[in-house]
């Protein structure tokens, strides 16, 4: 999947390209309005990362110009800006996501998966992870081809980990991939401990090997390295 | 006591002591010039009956009237002849009552014979006339007194008015109401002096508090991109293989704190925006749907506790509200209702036109009532828990003039939202 990061600190940048360079994306990175015009008319991207306060310009007028191409383009934009109107402004004119700085690296990185999926199979595809299916427009799963039947959030927390496969994902990005970021989520790393549990629980019993490892106590990781 | 009052007092202390005083003396005064009158009167009739006697008989000699007794008796039967101006009162049978008259006693010599003459003059008519002079002057002094009193009272009262108007919006003077701090025009320069100086200073602090809330929310945005950058590195510092156990935990343990400090930052800015009233636009929202989605999206919360939730939706409640305010309301109402619910306790949501109640099984709270909304209060020592989700139920309860208060019955924390909190049903 080929990316354009548009976003004028350059240290964040470098980590997101770092981050999205290991799950195997062809990024880019530029970090002004003009030079992010220059290539998107140069270059085709599947999906294009834009921050909207550019020093000379503003992101929402780089979707704008994308829009205008009838090339599918999955748009993420990333701000500091969280105010409902900028949210509605952002994907009124046609962006796919909106994320509010600070924001979790996985986070980021399941929502790219997600426009792939969209774009490049039209929403009908698969995640075929060796015995692991997943269809995530039917909301299904099936371990070595019979179906196990999970509830939404643990549907969720595992589409989550697949798409940060090998990744160390922190129980706060968890926390707030499932239940929003916003408030106290005082005991919810009590609850994602459960439903980890539960979610283990369920995929040992339909004969799926554990792939999920506790890292220090400090998060997850979906591990597939060692299988 | 008010300062008109106490001038009131005053002045009605003082005027009626001269008046007192006043009508005492003035009474001496008029009697003192009538006697005098009658005085002279009285002289001038002794000169004329001296004369009269001097020129002819005293038989021929008689009063004038009756008003002017003369009363002559030879001086030998008097041992001390009064010889100057009296007072005296006779019997007159005429008018069958006493009358006062002023006397004047001397000596005349008649035929080489002395004789003691007094004449006197009736005080009847002067004494009227001294009273009903003394009366009217009364009674027009007691009317400049109390008109006087009354004109005073109430110009002082229409320009106290303005005073007490400043008073009054002064003390209802709240820096996080958005209404514009106005005063009356007063004729009198002071009060005027007084509101244009109390609009200045207010203006000033107005423009500080302002300033200051600007500036809390432009930190607070300033600090969201550093947040995001140390985020980031760590994030990518954690997939790093060659770490050992003992530098993990540490990038760990600075990615949790990093992390708090921005979900406390986000907070923060939350709660000024609310305070600074940037959600203006408000549409219909129904609370029972937003309800609903909430449990809906916490629904793991809830079974992993194993809390039996209760409905009591009236149908078709309509808030005008700010839709995402309105979610954040209501999501944190019920997610400090799960977070402080026991194991396998109970969740009553109420909702209906006039309230929307949320009530859930728990120990009583050890610290005071009061202080729930408060922001940093926190029950727990939990240090994930910031302390600010009730504090914006309050804010936004705030901004919408709703009341929120708390209450602990029958083993369940209560939390009311009144719709109409001043609406007495």
């Amino acid at each position: 999947m080929k990316i354009l990061i548009v976003e004028d600190e350059e240290t964040l940048t470098d980590s997101i390209v770092e981050y999205l360079h290991e799950e195997g994306h062809i990024c880019e990175a530029v970090y002004n309005f003009y030079d992010a015009i220059d290539k998107i008319e140069s270059f085709d991207y599947d999906c294009i990362v834009v921050d909207i306060n550019l020093p000379d310009g503003s992101g929402l007028d780089i979707i704008k110009h994308i829009k205008k191409s009838s090339k599918p383009v999955g748009i993420i934009i990333i701000s500091a800006r969280n105010s409902l109107e900028n949210r509605i402004e952002g994907l009124d004119i046609g962006a796919d996501n909106y994320l509010t700085k600070p924001f979790h690296l996985a986070e980021l990185n399941a929502h790219l998966k997600s426009i792939n999926r969209r774009i490049n199979f039209s929403g009908n595809d698969h995640i075929i992870i060796n015995e692991i299916k997943l269809i995530p427009s039917d909301h299904a799963v099936f371990i070595n081809n019979k179906e196990l039947k999970l509830t939404r959030k643990e549907f969720e927390l595992l589409v989550f980990f697949i798409s940060n496969k090998n990744k160390v994902i922190t129980k706060s990005s968890l926390a707030e991939h499932l239940w929003g970021d916003y408030m106290d989520t005082a005991d919810s790393f009590d609850f994602i401990y459960t439903h980890i549990k539960n979610l283990r629980n369920k995929l040992l019993k339909e004969g799926c090997t554990d792939y999920i490892k506790t890292v220090y106590g400090l998060g997850y990781k979906f591990d597939l390295t060692q299988f | 006591m008010k300062l008109l009052t106490k001038t009131s007092l005053n002045y009605l202390s003082v005027t009626l002591f001269v008046f007192l005083f006043g009508t005492v003396a003035f009474y001496y005064l008029l009697r003192y010039q009538v006697n005098q009158n009658i005085n002279i009167e009285l002289e001038k009739r002794k000169s004329s009956i001296l004369n009269q006697l001097l020129s002819a008989h005293a038989s021929v000699y008689t009063p004038p009237n009756q008003n002017e007794k003369v009363v002559i008796t030879p001086l030998k039967s008097i041992k001390t002849p009064q010889l100057n101006f009296q007072d005296t009162i006779f019997f007159v049978h005429k008018e069958n009552k006493f009358v006062p008259f002023r006397q004047l006693g001397f000596v005349a010599s008649f035929n080489s014979n002395d004789f003691y003459v007094q004449i006197y003059k009736s005080l009847e008519e002067t004494d009227n006339l001294i009273i009903r002079v003394f009366m009217i002057m009364t009674f027009v002094v007691f009317l400049i007194i109390i008109s006087l009193l009354i004109m005073v009272r109430h110009t002082s009262l229409k320009a106290w008015n303005v005073f007490y108007d400043t008073i009054d919006k002064v003390n209802n003077y709240d820096i996080n109401s958005h209404n514009e701090f106005a005063l009356e025009q007063s004729e009198v320069k002071e009060f005027d002096d007084l509101n244009h100086g109390l609009i200045k200073m207010t203006n000033r602090i107005n423009k500080d508090f302002l300033n200051m809330k600007e500036y809390t929310e432009n930190a607070s945005h300033e600090i969201q991109t550093p947040l995001a950058i140390i985020n980031a590195k760590m994030e990518v510092l954690l997939q790093s293989e060659n770490l050992d156990e003992k530098q993990m935990k540490a990038v760990a343990d600075a990615y949790e704190a990093s992390n708090r400090l921005s979900k406390l930052n986000k907070t923060l800015l939350l709660l000024a925006k609310i305070e600074n009233r940037q959600f203006p636009e408000s549409i219909n929202v129904d609370p029972v749907a937003l309800i609903n989605n909430q449990l809906d999206n916490l629904e793991d919360l809830i079974e992993s506790k194993d809390i039996h939730v209760e409905k009591h939706f009236d149908e078709a409640v309509i808030l005008k509200m700010n839709p995402y305010l309105a979610d954040v309301l209501l999501s944190n109402l019920i997610r400090n209702a799960i977070r402080h619910n026991l194991k396998g306790g109970e969740l009553i949501i109420n909702c209906n036109e006039k309230y929307i109640k949320v009530s859930n099984s728990g120990h009583e709270l050890k610290v005071d009532k009061e202080t729930i909304f408060e922001r940093f209060h926190k029950q727990s020592s939990s240090p994930e828990s910031l302390g600010l989700g009730l504090s914006i139920v309050q804010k936004i309860c705030e901004v919408y003039d709703f009341g929120v208060s708390y209450a602990y019955e029958n083993n369940m924390h209560h939390f009311t939202i009144d719709f109409y909190p001043n609406k007495i049903s």
